[in-house]
């Protein structure tokens, strides 16, 4: 309490400091002039004072009164304070002197300071910002792993052996997910939109309250429980005004009634899309899945660490467990295994990778931007050595000076930093729509409090970096001299130059490293760009469709719907093709089975060809632009009624057909049943296509079979429409056809093939974007740098060179002797930064695509280009230095 | 005259002690009541008594106010605070404690 009064009284003498110092004075001459009179008194007695000895004596028993005055000033405890706003206004002053080096200043320190807030308002956002869960850390994501294809979904089945066998997880809950028509009267065209069906206590695990209504409760985890659902926020706001009354109303999905019983929070974040919640006993109801442990859909899987268990521990009892389970179902489960992640790195997963680059990167530029403004400085403190050696004689401390020189960094580079603030808005902005819209899974990427608190700490740290070695250096020199000579000549300029010469060094190496960088990332997209999906993608308009079960629950209205829906699509003016398929390359969704080659050898459990299959129309192949290599595709000949056909890809027919026609061979999907109950339905193969990179084009192709639509329905499909006009103008045509059918019917996941495409390579894309803008600043800014190092030196020289041209130097000769700095900074500079990036570089190699990360050809042409783009710097005022006239040069002597 | 320096620390204690035998005082009278009262043998260097009020003012031991002298001149008055009272106490204990500390060191030395 006490502090607190004090440090008001101590406020208070702040603001009425004129006042404090007027009453100080009078205060003090009131003394003075007393003791004077008392002093007069005396003369007439016999130690008296004759009067001007009075007013001395008087001052002199009082002591120095401008250093009491300022003792006492400083005991209220404000001096530093005083100093710093002095020393601001000081800093001001001197900046409207120096426009031009302000702007430039302020300018470069804005570009360093803005591209690190923007790189860091991501990485806060998407690594750092804490997790909306109770305790995240102790949270951890489960899949099951299998021999052919790595991580899978869990089945239900497994799901409840782990969770019943598992002492390491104090909790575990799955999350299926499921998609649902909305249509009806609360909404204005029908939508799909998507539940995650959760064990009950998945909201008390993570320690997520529901903002209204209820939690689910443990019964509701059995199949045949009551269709109820929570609606997420977004839902509430947008489909029912964020009516509290909307608890216990019902909410229509897939045509069936479910009960609305709460509301989750708005911070609610899961890893996919969640538009309602609901128990997973609702999913589980008549449905094979739940109990089919061999399916393995759209689960997550999530569980709380118990206490004191660690993550290898339960890594080590999970793995225990799995080996149990496919001993004991090796049809299922053989050769499979788990794996677990942190639930952060289930939201991170390969961004953090680009991320981590791009802020080492924004680091360089900001050491660049500080070094050139360090340079900038120097020079500066040259002009101004004359008046600190002033300051310092008329008995200003040292400290005192470099103070005030780094209140001036400080100054500049807080009007750097609000600058910064302006540029990475537009910078956050610019990144943000070239990256596809889900990317970061909900992460709140904006300049909230801890990225502002890191701008401040940028700003101070770059203050230091850039300002403490000129002010060091300003107040190191000999006060003598420079009062003498007016510093033309003095000895610190040697130092100085040194300095210089090191900062420019550091910036080219610094640039480099960011050059080879961005170099191996446009070699890297350009290769990505340019491998063959195997399919093309121009013009080319997906869409999916995923029926009503309960309007759509027999084969032949499923088939006729689709029919329906080809042939007015195909009537529509403008589409030259359209065709059903159920996996579209690039979107990360598929379906993977076991099959069975007639003939072969029966494999262990885990070793079956796993391959992607996709049910189509025909017309599939055209529409998609698919090669068909061998054989003939499917047509409406290949129906329910006619024998099992199949097509697969090249890459199949190589591994299980070599040197052999593949054209009526035979497979079937699943494992042959060894009692010999169910025949196998052998599919003949018909024709062989080429492979396409359906999990993106990074990645290899995998064995791919085909079957037709007819002879084995799906009622969740993708439309794929190719058009001879925009595909984007064709959507409302193809949502009207598609409701000429069904006007319930929703049609989502909208998007051009050349946008999934162009998505697919989002994240290498904006790596090199960012990356190149960096390396083209860092590129400029040490250009800039070796430029001011030259020219100054050539400004120092014009003396000599004067001189050298009077005596009979040519041209050439003046030439050599003014680039021979600039290739020897730039030489150095280059050999520094090649040694470092090529460490560096590998950190990034997973960014990288059939590029290494020590290419020879890109390291080469980075140092290339920035040993000309310096050498280039120097000349200009190398060839300033050429036209030094003697005369004019000796006469300033 | 010999005059002799006032040992370090005791400032304030004088100070808080002159004020607290008389309601308020200036600092010109505060100076004078030490050098007075000591008989002349302790002088204050004048000057160093304004840094030490302004400390005791931040310290709330003292308050000032603006007024006249008797030969209507404006002075600014100190008085003390009942904390400066306290800390009168305080300082006067401390001092005696330390002052006997030593007197006994020197008697038996």
């Amino acid at each position: 309490m006490n502090w607190l009064i004090q440090f008001l009284r101590r406020l208070s003498m702040l603001f009425r400091r004129a006042q404090f110092d007027r009453d100080l004075d009078e205060e003090m001459r009131l003394h003075i002039e007393l003791r004077e009179k008392e002093f007069r008194e005396k003369e007439h007695s016999e130690t008296g004072f004759p009067p001007e000895e009075a007013h001395m004596a008087a001052k002199r028993n009082f002591g120095n009164s401008l250093a009491l005055r300022e003792v006492s000033h400083d005991s209220w405890g404000w001096s530093w304070f005083e100093h710093l706003s002095q020393d601001v206004r000081f800093a001001f002053r001197m900046f409207a002197k120096n426009p031009g080096f302000t702007a430039i200043a302020v300018l470069t320190l804005a570009l360093g300071i803005g591209a690190n807030t923007a790189i860091f308002s991501f990485v806060y956002g998407v690594l750092l910002a804490p997790l909306p869960y109770r305790d995240a850390s102790r949270l951890v994501v489960l899949n099951e792993t299998t021999p052919k294809v790595g991580n899978v979904s869990v089945s239900y089945p497994n799901f409840l052996d782990w969770r019943t066998a598992s002492k390491a997880f104090s909790q575990m809950a799955a999350v299926q997910q499921m998609g649902f028509n909305l249509a009806g009267a609360s909404v204005s065209q029908p939508e799909n939109i998507v539940g995650g069906a959760v064990s009950p206590n998945f909201l008390s695990m993570m320690g997520i309250r529901p903002l209204l209504g209820r939690d689910f409760d443990p019964s509701e985890e059995k199949a045949g429980t009551a269709p109820v659902v929570l609606l997420s926020y977004p839902l509430w706001q947008s489909h029912f005004g964020g009516d509290r009354g909307a608890i216990g109303r019902t909410i229509t999905l897939d045509e069936r009634s479910f009960t609305i019983v709460g509301v989750l929070p708005p911070d609610f974040r899961w890893l996919d899309k969640m538009d309602v919640m609901l128990p997973i006993g609702v999913w589980a109801t008549n449905n094979p899945d739940a109990t089919d442990r061999g399916a393995r859909g759209d689960n997550t899987t999530i569980a709380r660490l118990a206490p004191g268990v660690t993550f290898a521990q339960a890594r080590a009892e999970m793995n225990a467990i799995a080996a149990e389970l496919a001993k004991e179902y090796p049809r299922q489960n053989g050769g499979g295994g788990v794996a677990q992640q942190s639930i952060r790195d289930a939201y991170v997963s390969n961004t953090r990778q680009a991320l981590l680059v791009l802020f080492g990167a924004v680091v360089f530029v900001l050491l660049i931007a500080c070094a050139n403004v360090a340079n900038l400085f120097l020079v500066r403190g040259a002009a101004r050595t004359k008046e600190i050696a002033l300051r310092i004689a008329f008995g200003a401390s040292r400290s005192r000076i470099i103070w005030q020189m780094l209140t001036e960094s400080l100054v500049l580079a807080s009007l750097g930093g609000i600058l910064g603030l302006a540029l990475a808005i537009g910078g956050i902005h610019g990144m943000t729509r070239l990256l596809p819209t889900d990317t970061f899974a909900g992460a709140a990427v904006s300049l909230n409090a801890p990225v502002l608190l890191f701008v401040a700490l940028v700003v101070v740290f770059a203050a230091f970096v850039f300002g403490l070695a000129p002010a060091m250096h300003a107040t190191k020199q000999d006060i003598q001299s420079e009062l003498k000579e007016g510093g033309r000549t003095s000895t610190a300029g040697a130092w100085q130059n040194r300095l210089r010469a090191v900062l420019a060094v550091g910036e080219i190496s610094l640039a480099l490293i960011l050059l080879a960088g961005a170099g191996l990332m446009m070699k890297s997209l350009y290769n990505l760009m340019n491998v063959n999906p195997g399919f093309r993608t121009h013009h080319v308009l997906s869409m999916e469709i995923d029926l009503n079960p309960q309007r759509y629950a027999k084969d032949p209205a499923i088939l006729n719907f689709w029919q329906q829906v080809l042939d007015h699509v195909r009537a529509l003016p403008g589409v030259e093709g359209a065709a059903l398929g159920t996996v579209v390359p690039l979107t990360g969704n598929h379906s993977r089975t076991d099959i069975t080659i007639e003939g072969m050898p029966l494999p262990k459990p885990g070793d079956w060809p796993h391959p992607d299959f996709h049910e189509i129309s025909p017309g599939y192949l055209r529409t998609l632009g698919i090669p068909l290599l061998r054989g003939r595709e499917f047509t409406d000949a290949d129906n329910e009624h006619s024998s099992l056909v199949g097509l697969v890809n090249e890459k199949l027919a190589r591994q299980f057909w070599p040197n052999q026609d593949p054209v009526g061979k035979r497979f079937m999907f699943g494992h042959p049943d060894l009692s010999g109950k169910n025949p196998p339905k052998w599919i003949t193969v018909v024709g062989v296509v080429a492979d396409t990179k359906l999990y993106g084009l990074q990645n290899p192709s995998r064995l791919e079979v085909y079957d037709p639509l007819r002879q084995d329905a799906s009622s969740d499909m993708n439309l794929l429409v190719k058009s001879n006009v925009d595909p984007a103008a064709m959507i409302s045509a193809i949502r009207s056809a598609v409701a000429s059918v069904d006007k319930d019917q929703a049609i989502f996941a909208i998007s051009t093939m050349d946008q999934l495409r162009s998505d697919s390579v989002a994240t290498q894309r904006l790596t090199l974007v960012v990356l190149g803008a960096f390396s083209a600043l860092a590129l400029i800014l040490a250009a800039i740098g070796i430029y001011g190092v030259i020219s100054y030196s050539v400004a120092q020289r014009t003396h000599e060179i004067g001189i050298r041209i009077a005596l009979g130097a040519q041209r050439g000769d003046v030439l050599r002797m003014v680039l021979k700095q600039g290739v020897q900074i730039a030489l150095i500079g280059v050999a520094l930064g090649f040694a470092v990036s090529i460490g560096l570089t590998r950190l990034m190699s997973s960014l990288l695509f059939s590029v290494g990360a020590d290419d020879p050809a890109t390291f080469a042409s980075a140092a290339i280009l920035l040993a000309l783009v310096a050498l280039f710097a120097c000349y200009i005022p190398a060839r300033r230095a050429l036209r030094v006239d003697p005369m004019i040069a000796l006469r300033y002597e | 005259m010999h005059r002799d320096e006032i040992p370090p620390g005791t400032l304030y204690l004088m100070i808080l002690k002159t004020l607290a035998r008389r309601r308020e005082l200036h600092g010109y009278e505060i100076a004078k009541t030490i050098q007075q009262n000591s008989e002349d043998v302790l002088q204050v260097e004048e000057g160093s008594l304004y840094p030490a009020l302004q400390r005791m003012l931040v310290k709330g031991w003292v308050k000032a106010s603006w007024g006249t002298t008797t030969e209507n001149r404006r002075a600014r008055f100190y008085r003390l605070t009942p904390l400066g009272r306290k800390q009168l106490e305080i300082e006067q204990s401390q001092f005696e404690r330390v002052v006997n500390a030593i007197t006994r060191v020197i008697q038996t030395a």
